[in-house]
């Protein structure tokens, strides 16, 4: 049996037949439909790169959204977030696809130079479209990496298949390329020029790739949306091996260490059993840094990277803002067309547990009180008051996720007028020997918010609980206030020395206000955490233990136990507590070394599904309080 | 020659009593003359291709008979000129003596312009003014110069000359594919269709048009008059697609211009299986 060889002028005729829109019915129509009556080159090359365009945002905006929600988290939230996202970049792909696309149909058109032979096109057509593959394939690798960085697909499996995925997306975009500018190249060289052959039977190949990396691309994109939800339990069982002791977490921000003696601690009617220096670090965001203390992960780990983020219109979730001024910019740019929104750093940008939240999973009882970006609280059974507690308690109406368990918040109003009268109270009682009116102002203020944060704490009601964590932002508002450059820019000596003065003066009002709470005590441990607060260079901060169990604290012979890292804070919490260690976390325990370390492989994920929320949001009310303080501008 | 798909017999026969009901046959020499030709038994292919793709559309056949008749009009007044002696000088058409064989040159000219009002009329007749305005800009582009009258035009000035492949598709585009592009647009109108079948339809028309000329050409080098109907080897002095690729290449890119208008209809799934079928018995059509 022969087979006859195939007749080259059938060949050529199939070719000619093709360059005159016969034998092609598919996305080449798709391409070049609308330019098929475009006379010249660049109105042809313009909108056939539209369409190029258009495949680009289609096939790459979903899996750059992929990409986009890992490396910035908080940012999606949910299945509706990440479509949103997926819509932007798809507009963001489509412009940069469509410019590419165009440029490389002109460059081609400017490399033929007179020469219009079939072979000429042939190459310059393959070149550009090589060079849309070759750039997609590059893009969407990349991206794989940092996707998988944030999501630990680290199995060979999905690797194949997101490899597989990419190519067939750049395939499809280098040859959608390939075609447009092998029309462009057909204008320019005019009528004369003889075309090289099409392949349509490749199409059937390259179509079905296109629709495999949609399927893909979608499919990932929603899995990734909904797996988080799962692993707020996805770690192992933390047994605790307690000591029947609960463990009081103070947290005072803009405290200077050099204070700290010269007060005796910032109790003395305490033994202060240890301290450690704590390495100096950039506390100039508070949000920033109390993260970091909670989770023991630094920014980049726990993803609260600044108190100021931008949400992006249609999107729940948020973008770190701040940092260079470059990025500065371009927020006020986004805000300025209403692309973006200012907000302020929450708990769905936390991709870290923070020690209260590991101790809940462990089963203890746990609350917090004012600690930065813990809004919106979650539904579990954890007390939490917000950052954004006391102004839901100042504003009444419905709850919008600012205390949880949402019955605690009837029992707070009650108490309300009563804590907001003994805060006023003690306020009133702290700037008695200040002289400078001004500077009384601050204080009353500031006095006034610690000792309203502190009457919460005491008037949580329920059981004793195993963990009591509470954040003070007072002195740091008063320092920043009576001390910052702007405040001091062109005052005398003698007015700086009163504000100083003053200051001390809230030393003092701290110093009474939390005896109370570091009063030792059988069943009580305590530890105050003290960081510098907002100064424009990293400073060191404090952490010192409260005796109150010779047995359970090493004696020590000098007071000062060394240096430790503020990442080595929550997990020396955790150890206090009995809990097992996440081999994950950053820092290690180091007040409490005779403890021995058990460990697990991970604490999983903080639930990040979004919590039922009903009322008004104080979005704004939050933004103009923190603005009064300081905080943002 | 391979059969008509069965469904043919009931579109050929509405469109059939349309054209009785408007062709005149009164008596006068003209009017037998338009008669003649119009009402000549043929395949009509056009005129079905019409209603399948209303139909496909989801639009009615006794709505679209009115186009499809219009266009079958067109159609016999093109083959009356073609066959006039100063163009082609065809003696046999449809198995019968060429319309000026038997009524004389002058009279068929006449009978064709007849029958080419008459399209027009049909349209403006039956549809309503926007569509009928639409239609009617169709079909005259599909006659004009860069349809029937631009084909015949260069197929004259080929006679007797070599010529190009491209010139060749311009001629066939222009005397064939010119007409099935509008007969599959118009039914598609009819129906109220949105741009995306429109363009499928066009493209499915496009790819077959060019496939029955090329079997035509076939016919006319390896058919017999019986087979066709007409006079062969009448296209001796042109150049054709035979001349181009042979017997055996002709007929695997008609194969292949099929099979590419079959694709076209991929996005009617089994609906456009009538169409398929229109192209099965084209790509079929046997010496």
């Amino acid at each position: 049996m022969t087979t006859e060889p195939p007749d080259p002028r059938v060949d050529e005729l199939r070719r000619q037949l093709r360059s005159l829109g016969y034998l092609d019915v598919g996305v080449d129509r798709f391409l070049l439909g609308s330019a098929r009556q475009q006379g010249r080159p660049l109105s042809l090359a313009i909108r056939a790169s539209l369409r190029v365009g258009l495949l680009g945002g289609v096939l790459l905006g979903p899996a750059a959204a992929l990409g986009v929600g890992a490396r910035l988290p908080g940012l999606i939230s949910g299945v509706r977030d990440a479509l949103v996202i997926a819509v932007y970049l798809a507009l963001l792909f489509f412009v940069a696809v469509t410019v590419a696309s165009f440029a490389l149909s002109a460059l081609g058109a400017l490399a033929l130079r007179g020469r219009a032979d079939s072979p000429r096109l042939e190459r310059l057509s393959r070149a550009a479209g090589f060079a849309l593959t070759l750039a997609s394939v590059t893009y969407l690798t990349l991206w794989w990496r940092n996707a998988n960085a944030g999501f630990g697909w680290s199995a060979p499996a999905w690797t194949s298949f997101a490899l597989l995925v990419a190519v067939a997306i750049s395939l499809l975009l280098g040859h959608a390329q390939r075609i447009t500018t092998l029309a462009v190249l057909a204008v320019a060289a005019g009528p004369a020029a003889s075309l090289p052959a099409i392949t349509n039977r490749s199409w059937r190949g390259i179509l079905a790739g296109g629709a495999l990396a949609f399927a893909g691309a979608a499919a990932l994109l929603v899995s990734t949306a909904t797996a988080e939800l799962p692993n707020a339990v996805d770690h192992p069982p933390l047994t605790v091996v307690g000591r029947g002791r609960a463990l009081r977490v103070i947290a005072i921000d803009g405290f200077d260490p050099a204070m700290f003696d010269a007060f005796a601690g910032i109790a003395p009617s305490t033994i202060v059993a240890t301290r450690y220096t704590l390495e100096p670090q950039d506390t100039s965001d508070p949000a920033r840094a109390w993260t970091t203390v909670a989770t023991g992960e630094p920014p980049e780990v726990h993803g609260v990277r600044g108190i100021e983020t931008r949400r992006v219109a249609g999107v729940q979730g948020a973008l770190a803002a701040g940092g260079s001024a470059v990025r500065q910019a371009a927020g006020a740019a986004t805000d300025l067309i209403r692309l973006t929104r200012p907000s302020i750093a929450s708990r769905e940008e936390r991709r870290s547990k923070t020690a209260w939240e590991v101790a809940e999973d462990a089963g203890l009882r746990t609350a917090v009180v004012n600690w930065w970006a813990t809004w919106p609280a979650p539904p579990g059974p954890g007390i939490v008051i917000t950052d954004r507690g006391v102004l839901r308690l100042e504003h009444g109406g419905m709850l919008d996720a600012e205390i949880a368990p949402a019955d605690l918040y009837p029992a707070l109003q009650q108490q309300w007028t009563a804590i907001r009268q003994r805060a006023r109270d003690a306020a009133a009682g702290a700037v008695t020997r200040v002289s400078d009116p001004a500077a009384a102002d601050v204080l009353r203020r500031s006095a006034e918010l610690d000792t309203t944060i502190l009457e919460i704490l005491a008037a949580i009601p329920g059981p004793s609980r195993d963990l009591d964590v509470i954040y003070l932002p007072g002195l740091d508002i008063a320092q920043h206030a009576l001390l910052s450059t702007s405040a001091t820019g062109a005052s005398s000596p003698s007015a700086v020395s009163t504000r100083l003065a003053a200051l001390r003066e809230y030393y003092a009002f701290l110093h009474a206000a939390l005896a109370p709470l570091v009063t030792p005590s059988p069943r009580l441990d305590i530890l105050v955490v003290m960081q510098p607060g907002r100064v424009g260079t990293p400073a060191p901060g404090l952490l010192a233990t409260y005796e109150s169990a010779p047995q359970f604290y090493p004696p020590t012979r000098s007071r000062d136990a060394g240096t430790m890292h503020v990442e080595d804070i929550a997990p020396t919490i955790l150890a206090g507590l009995g809990i097992p260690l996440s081999r994950e976390l950053s820092g290690q325990p180091r007040a409490l070394l005779f403890i021995q370390k058990r460990y697990v492989d991970t604490y999983g994920r903080p639930f990040v599904a979004a919590t039922p929320r009903t009322g008004k949001p104080l979005d704004q009310e939050m933004i103009d309080r923190l603005r009064s303080l300081g905080y943002v501008k | 020659m391979s059969a008509l798909p069965p469904f043919f017999a009931d579109y050929q026969a509405l469109v059939a009593q349309q054209l009785q009901r408007i062709v005149p046959d009164r008596g006068s020499h003209v009017e037998r003359a338009m008669a003649y030709t119009a009402l000549a038994p043929s395949k009509q292919v056009r005129a079905v291709l019409v209603m399948l793709c209303a139909e496909l559309c989801r639009g009615q056949a006794s709505r679209a008979v009115p186009a499809a008749a219009a266009i079958e009009l067109v159609h016999a007044a093109s083959l009356i000129l073609d066959d006039l002696p100063s163009m082609d000088d065809a003696p046999l058409r449809r198995g019968r003596p060429a319309n000026h064989r038997q009524f004389g040159e002058a009279t068929a000219i006449l009978a064709a312009f007849g029958l080419l009002n008459l399209a027009y009329a049909e349209i403006a007749r039956a549809y309503e003014p926007a569509l009928a305005s639409r239609m009617s800009a169709l079909v005259s582009d599909a006659v004009g110069p860069e349809g029937l009258i631009g084909g015949q035009a260069l197929d004259l000035e080929a006679t007797d000359h070599a010529i190009g492949f491209e010139m060749l598709e311009r001629i066939h585009r222009g005397k064939t594919g010119a007409l099935f592009v509008a007969a599959a647009t118009c039914g598609a109108l009819t129906a109220g269709a949105a741009a995306e079948p429109i363009g499928a339809l066009a493209a499915y028309a496009k790819n077959l048009g060019l496939a029955f000329q090329i079997i035509d050409d076939l016919l006319d080098v390896a058919g017999t008059t019986a087979d066709t109907g007409k006079a062969v080897r009448a296209d001796a002095r042109k150049t054709t697609f035979v001349s181009f690729s042979g017997i055996d290449g002709a007929r695997q890119l008609a194969a292949e211009l099929c099979e590419t208008a079959d694709r076209a209809l991929a996005p009617f799934g089994r609906k456009a299986d009538r169409l398929r079928e229109l192209s099965a018995f084209v790509a079929a059509r046997r010496l």
